[in-house]
């Protein structure tokens, strides 16, 4: 189908552990991490690679089935998958897991790669003073632009927020919503929240085929359990912000505990008994990503950090990476005892930690946006990696591979070691600091005279600009003045563009005016001069002129700008403008 | 005895053209011609037309070499060919294979922080030549916008700008009409007689600066001389070349260089590989050349200007060193090996070339100018505030005088006297008032004293002036920094970091930057 490219080839120990299996860089699969699950759908020893295809956000939302390099199944999916999960729900024989993928406020339930069950999450209240304006809109009693008005004073007042229906309302143009409120008026109002994370907690038994609660997080703040079998809802906690992250442990009837990681920054653990989180862990930046590694949590900041934290919320260690996070992923070998947190990284790059210890690192040739280890077909060490520009990775990890806990990071920094380019001292140079140190002091004399003299020199220059106003620069206090000229044009006719500003920290400056000085033999001017509006400070006022060039010669002249104050000859600053040949007649 | 026989009047008007006394010659072939026209009449004998013949092409000579400039030196692309080049193939060419990105990062290479640099990211060099005056801009806006002076604007196409400039005489008016009507010239009787045609080839594509009339001349002269005359395959190709057909003039002047090995074809090849980017193509031209040619010192001076502007400096260097082993009075060379030395924080070998300059005979004030910095960072005091002050006295114009103050400003720095700086660097601005550098190191003064909005203020129009700088973008971004305008500082470190990507503290306000936006 695809061949591997030659730069994933490369000699570097980290490589050398992975078997290539299979790239497909165009595969044309966009995912997350959540939405994509290792599963043996059919129940023949054989695992397949599950995933909820984002498509391009609005359409060709697939759910899909790899086995091997191919593509097993497709089916669509109605909405943007939130997240995909695969559980077993039940005891019957033969024991096939199930798929539930999240996807708006429902779960989509598929058995045998068919829909078997939609799970649908409970409506939240109504505020009824919305539900009285609809009913009223219902009967014809008031008009759109009425109901607009009275939903808008709802919105800015009310503790309970519209629905779904109002807000989309208020959005519509007023052409559009006469016919909208027509569709929608005999419905009845419903206000929905959406699941934004999902995950698995065993029911009873720590066994690895036992049956699973779904375990589901809400936008407004809800984590639900849910019963496998009749999907109702055994208990819900509320959280102080949105969840979009999700680790669960443990076992429902015993004690289980879910680390959710929030849209505020911080992350809240959760347990048995307690409808509200037990610690809080305050990060320092939004996580991207969470993995809990046995007892410890590893979370991925937008600080291009990665933290390690105790399930209490103590911090452990951080380990400071050299490109942001995209993704992260538990690399578990249970039959090796080895576990390792796999992160992506936005320099397209694959990095393996243990603790705090960088162990291997994959180059991959896009950044990679979703990471999934297990196993995959009857291979237990498979690394399935998708790329954002909807490529499918997968590797396999070499029976041989042995991963050294050291940090494998170099340790003194490379640039320790390069040599300074400093130039060596020639003797020409020892010779001049000998006949330095002998004639000392008729060289510190005469440079002394001679800095007397530059001064003197520089200051009645100086004071001649500032007399006859030469710089572009006023040195006056009540107007702090900057101007520039450009000249822009190949000619005959070119234009000017003056840019003043006043430099002033708060006073504007008025009552100013533009004149121009030419040789009006060579170029003419539409206006030679003009007044300029009020410069507010700070600002840059670019203005605008055009100039004529006359003379057919090629030969060109310098034109003054004065800026002027009303009720005095002597110009506040100049600019001196030179300007360029006119090519116009070469061209001809 | 007395003799009152006076000089035959052909033999002194050769004589005076051998002086180089063209005026005179020209003269006198004039009121020779005005006696027995050439080509108008039929001359009574052969003898006489032979005489007039002789003449007419005396007079072509001389009226050329007035205004003859060596084609292979001038070179100055103009905007239009900048702009709209077609014979570019890879727009984003791999480093160190095109002039318009030179590998910046290449070791040894300067860096913008110790070298300043020109708009196209290629250090400046010891010594203006057309090509080195400035670099390509990246758009047509920045093209047209850059400071287009008398004397350092662009022409629009390189078939208009500088050859009709200082090239030609045909912008001056005759007072009797020009000396050759080309529009009546019969080209392919011309083309026939190959003594009067080659003096007649180059009056047309030299004085006249008419190359299509040139180009049809040289064609049928080729055609006559049945394609074996090498010098008609290299005028061909000048014409070609000029009209900016450049394939067809790699094809005229290789097919000469394979009849006969000759200094002027090689470095006409190599120019037209260096109009179509292809630096390396031309090197290995000029490399061939020295084979046949060794130490030839324009080939040499060729390869070493390549190599420069490629920003490989090293190698330019020793090429540079090589040139002066053959000659040593090459100006270029000698300035060039004086700058990299300065350059390299060896001011006082540069001193010693520059010295070696003054010694022969050249005194202008650059040179003036640039032995005022050697002696300064050389250590040497006594001697660098006279060299700045005469340099001053010799200025020929504002920008000189302006660039003058800016180093004397450096200076001032330097010694910590920072109200002298201040002056100076304001002068600098009243001469010239696109001096973004100057700009710049006033808004740092400006900022010293705690005038926030008129560093402000400077680092903008800096900014503006100059974009490929780095250093207002980056002062820009410190300012704002410190300021609390973050966003500001964000934007302006980012213009840093492209100007001058491998800038340390760019680098480091950028990492607190993003670690402040990350963070909760």
């Amino acid at each position: 189908m695809s061949s591997v490219p030659q730069e994933l080839k490369d000699t570097s120990v980290a490589s050398s552990k992975w078997l290539d299996a299979h790239y497909d860089p165009v595969a044309n699969l966009y995912t997350f991490s959540s939405c994509i699950a290792l599963s043996d759908l059919h129940g023949d020893g054989e695992n397949k690679l599950v995933v909820g295809d984002l498509g391009t956000g609005l359409c060709n939302m697939k759910l899909k089935v790899y086995r091997g390099t191919g593509l097993l199944s497709e089916s669509t999916l109605l909405d943007l998958p939130t997240g995909l999960v695969s559980f077993l729900m039940d005891l019957h024989e033969p024991r096939t897991p199930a798929i539930a993928v999240a996807s708006g406020p429902f779960i989509y339930v598929y058995k045998n790669m068919r829909p078997y069950f939609k799970f649908t999450l409970p409506s939240l209240d109504i505020n009824p003073l919305e539900q009285d304006v609809w009913c009223q809109a219902k009967e014809d009693m008031i008009d759109p632009m009425t109901l607009k008005e009275m939903l808008e004073g709802l919105r800015d007042k009310s503790e309970i927020p519209l629905s779904v229906r109002s807000l989309r309302f208020l959005m519509l143009e007023p052409h559009e919503m006469e016919n909208f409120v027509h569709l929608h008026k005999e419905l009845p109002i419903r206000r929905q929240t959406v699941i934004t994370c999902i995950g698995t907690l065993k029911k009873n038994m720590a066994d690895e085929d036992a049956v699973s609660c779904l375990v589901i997080g809400t936008e407004n703040g809800d984590v639900y359990i849910l019963d496998p079998e009749a999907f109702t809802i055994l208990y819900k906690m509320s959280l102080p912000s949105t969840p979009t992250l999700m680790d669960v442990t443990g076992q429902f009837d015993v004690e289980f505990r879910i680390t959710v990681a929030c849209r505020n920054g911080n992350i809240y653990i959760l347990r048995r008994d307690s409808p509200k989180p037990k610690y809080c862990i305050e990060l320092s930046s939004h996580p991207v990503g969470l993995v809990r590694m046995g007892k410890n949590v590893v979370v991925g900041c937008t600080h291009e950090t990665l933290h390690g934290y105790t399930q209490k919320g103590k911090k452990l260690w951080t380990a400071y990476l050299p490109a942001p996070v995209t993704t992260m992923a538990l690399m578990d070998l249970p039959t090796r005892g080895f576990q390792a947190v796999l992160v992506g990284l936005a320099n397209c790059e694959v990095h393996m930690y243990r603790d705090k210890n960088l162990i291997g690192t994959i180059k991959t040739p896009d950044v990679v946006t979703s990471i999934c280890f297990g196993r995959y077909g009857r291979e237990d060490g498979t690394l399935i990696m998708t790329t954002k520009g909807g490529g499918l990775i997968v590797k396999i990890l070499k029976r041989t591979a042995v991963f050294d806990d050291r940090d494998s990071t170099p340790g003194p920094p490379i640039a320790q070691s390069i040599r300074l380019n400093v130039p060596k001292k020639t003797k020409l140079y020892v010779d001049q600091t000998l006949r330095e140190r002998e004639n000392a002091i008729a060289m510190h004399r005469a440079f002394q005279m001679d800095l007397s003299r530059l001064r003197l020199a520089a200051a009645r220059a100086y004071v001649k600009a500032l007399e006859s106003s030469l710089t572009p620069m006023s040195a006056s206090l009540t107007e702090p003045l900057k101007m520039n000229a450009v000249v822009q044009g190949l000619g005959p006719s070119f234009k000017l563009t003056l840019n003043i500003q006043n430099t002033a920290a708060s006073r504007p400056v008025m009552n100013l005016a533009i004149s121009f000085l030419y040789d009006e033999s060579l170029y003419s001017m539409r206006t030679a001069f003009f007044k300029i509006p009020l410069l507010v400070p700070g600002l840059n006022y670019p203005i605008d002129t055009f100039v004529e060039c006359l003379s057919d010669k090629g030969v060109s002249d310098i034109i003054k700008v004065f800026v002027l104050r009303e009720g005095k000859s002597a110009p506040l600053l100049t600019a001196h403008i030179n300007m360029p040949v006119s090519e116009g007649l070469a061209l001809n | 005895m007395e003799v009152t026989v006076s000089m035959d009047p052909l033999f002194l008007a050769w004589s005076s053209c051998r002086r180089r006394r063209f005026q005179r010659c020209a003269d006198i072939c004039s009121t020779l011609l005005a006696e027995s026209p050439y080509d108008q009449e039929p001359a009574a004998t052969a003898t006489a037309a032979h005489v007039s013949e002789a003449v007419w092409s005396l007079k072509t000579r001389a009226l050329t070499e007035m205004v003859y400039i060596d084609e292979v030196e001038v070179e100055q692309e103009g905007i239009a060919d900048m702009m709209l080049d077609e014979s570019s193939i890879a727009q984003v060419a791999r480093p160190g294979t095109s002039l318009r990105r030179p590998a910046t990062s290449q070791a040894g290479a300067p860096t913008p922080a110790v070298r300043p640099m020109t708009q196209s990211g290629r250090p400046i060099t010891g010594f203006v030549r057309p090509s080195t005056l400035s670099g390509r801009p990246e758009t047509m806006e920045q093209a047209i916008r850059t400071p287009r002076t008398a004397s350092t604007a662009r022409p629009v196409s390189s078939a208009s700008g500088r050859f009709v400039r200082l090239g030609t005489a045909s912008m001056l008016t005759h007072p009797d009409g020009p000396f050759i009507n080309l529009s009546r010239l019969n080209l392919a009787k011309y083309a026939k007689r190959p003594n009067l045609c080659k003096t007649l080839f180059e009056y047309i594509f030299h004085h006249e600066n008419d190359v299509k009339t040139a180009l049809d001349l040289a064609a049928l002269a080729t055609e006559h001389a049945q394609f074996k005359d090498w010098w008609w395959k290299v005028q061909l190709g000048k014409c070609y070349y000029r009209l900016g057909l450049l394939r067809e003039a790699e094809k005229q002047f290789r097919s000469a260089l394979a009849q006969q090995e000759f200094v002027d074809t090689h470095l006409y090849l190599a120019k037209v590989y260096q109009r179509l980017d292809q630096p390396i193509t031309a090197l290995t031209v000029f490399k061939q050349g020295l084979d046949h040619f060794p130490a030839e010192v324009t080939l040499l001076t060729g390869i070493a200007r390549i190599l420069e502007e490629m920003n490989n400096m090293s190698s330019a260097t020793e090429y540079y060193r090589e040139v002066l082993k053959q000659d040593n009075t090459h100006v270029e060379a000698i300035a060039c090996i004086g700058s990299t030395h300065f350059y390299t924080d060896q001011p006082e070998i540069a001193l010693r070339f520059y010295r070696r300059l003054l010694q022969m005979g050249v005194f202008n004030c650059q040179l003036y100018n640039n032995l005022g910095l050697c002696c300064f960072y050389a250590q040497q005091y006594d001697m660098s505030l006279s060299c700045l002050e005469r340099a001053l006295a010799l200025v020929s114009g504002d920008e000189e005088q302006a660039d003058v103050w800016y180093n004397l400003g450096h200076v001032a720095v330097g010694i910590g006297d920072l109200t002298l700086a201040y002056q100076c660097f304001k002068l600098s601005l009243a001469f010239n008032n696109n001096h973004g550098e100057a700009y710049n190191n006033l808004a740092v003064l400006e900022l010293r004293k705690g005038h926030i909005e008129q560093a402000k203020a400077f680092l903008q129009t800096a900014a503006s002036l100059s974009p490929h700088m780095y250093e207002p973008h980056y002062n820009y971004a410190t300012l704002s920094d410190k300021v609390g305008d973050l966003q500001s500082s964000f934007t302006a470190a980012q213009k840093s970091e492209d100007a001058f990507p491998e800038h340390v503290d760019t680098q480091q306000i950028l990492r607190s930057l993003r670690q402040h936006f990350s963070s909760l």
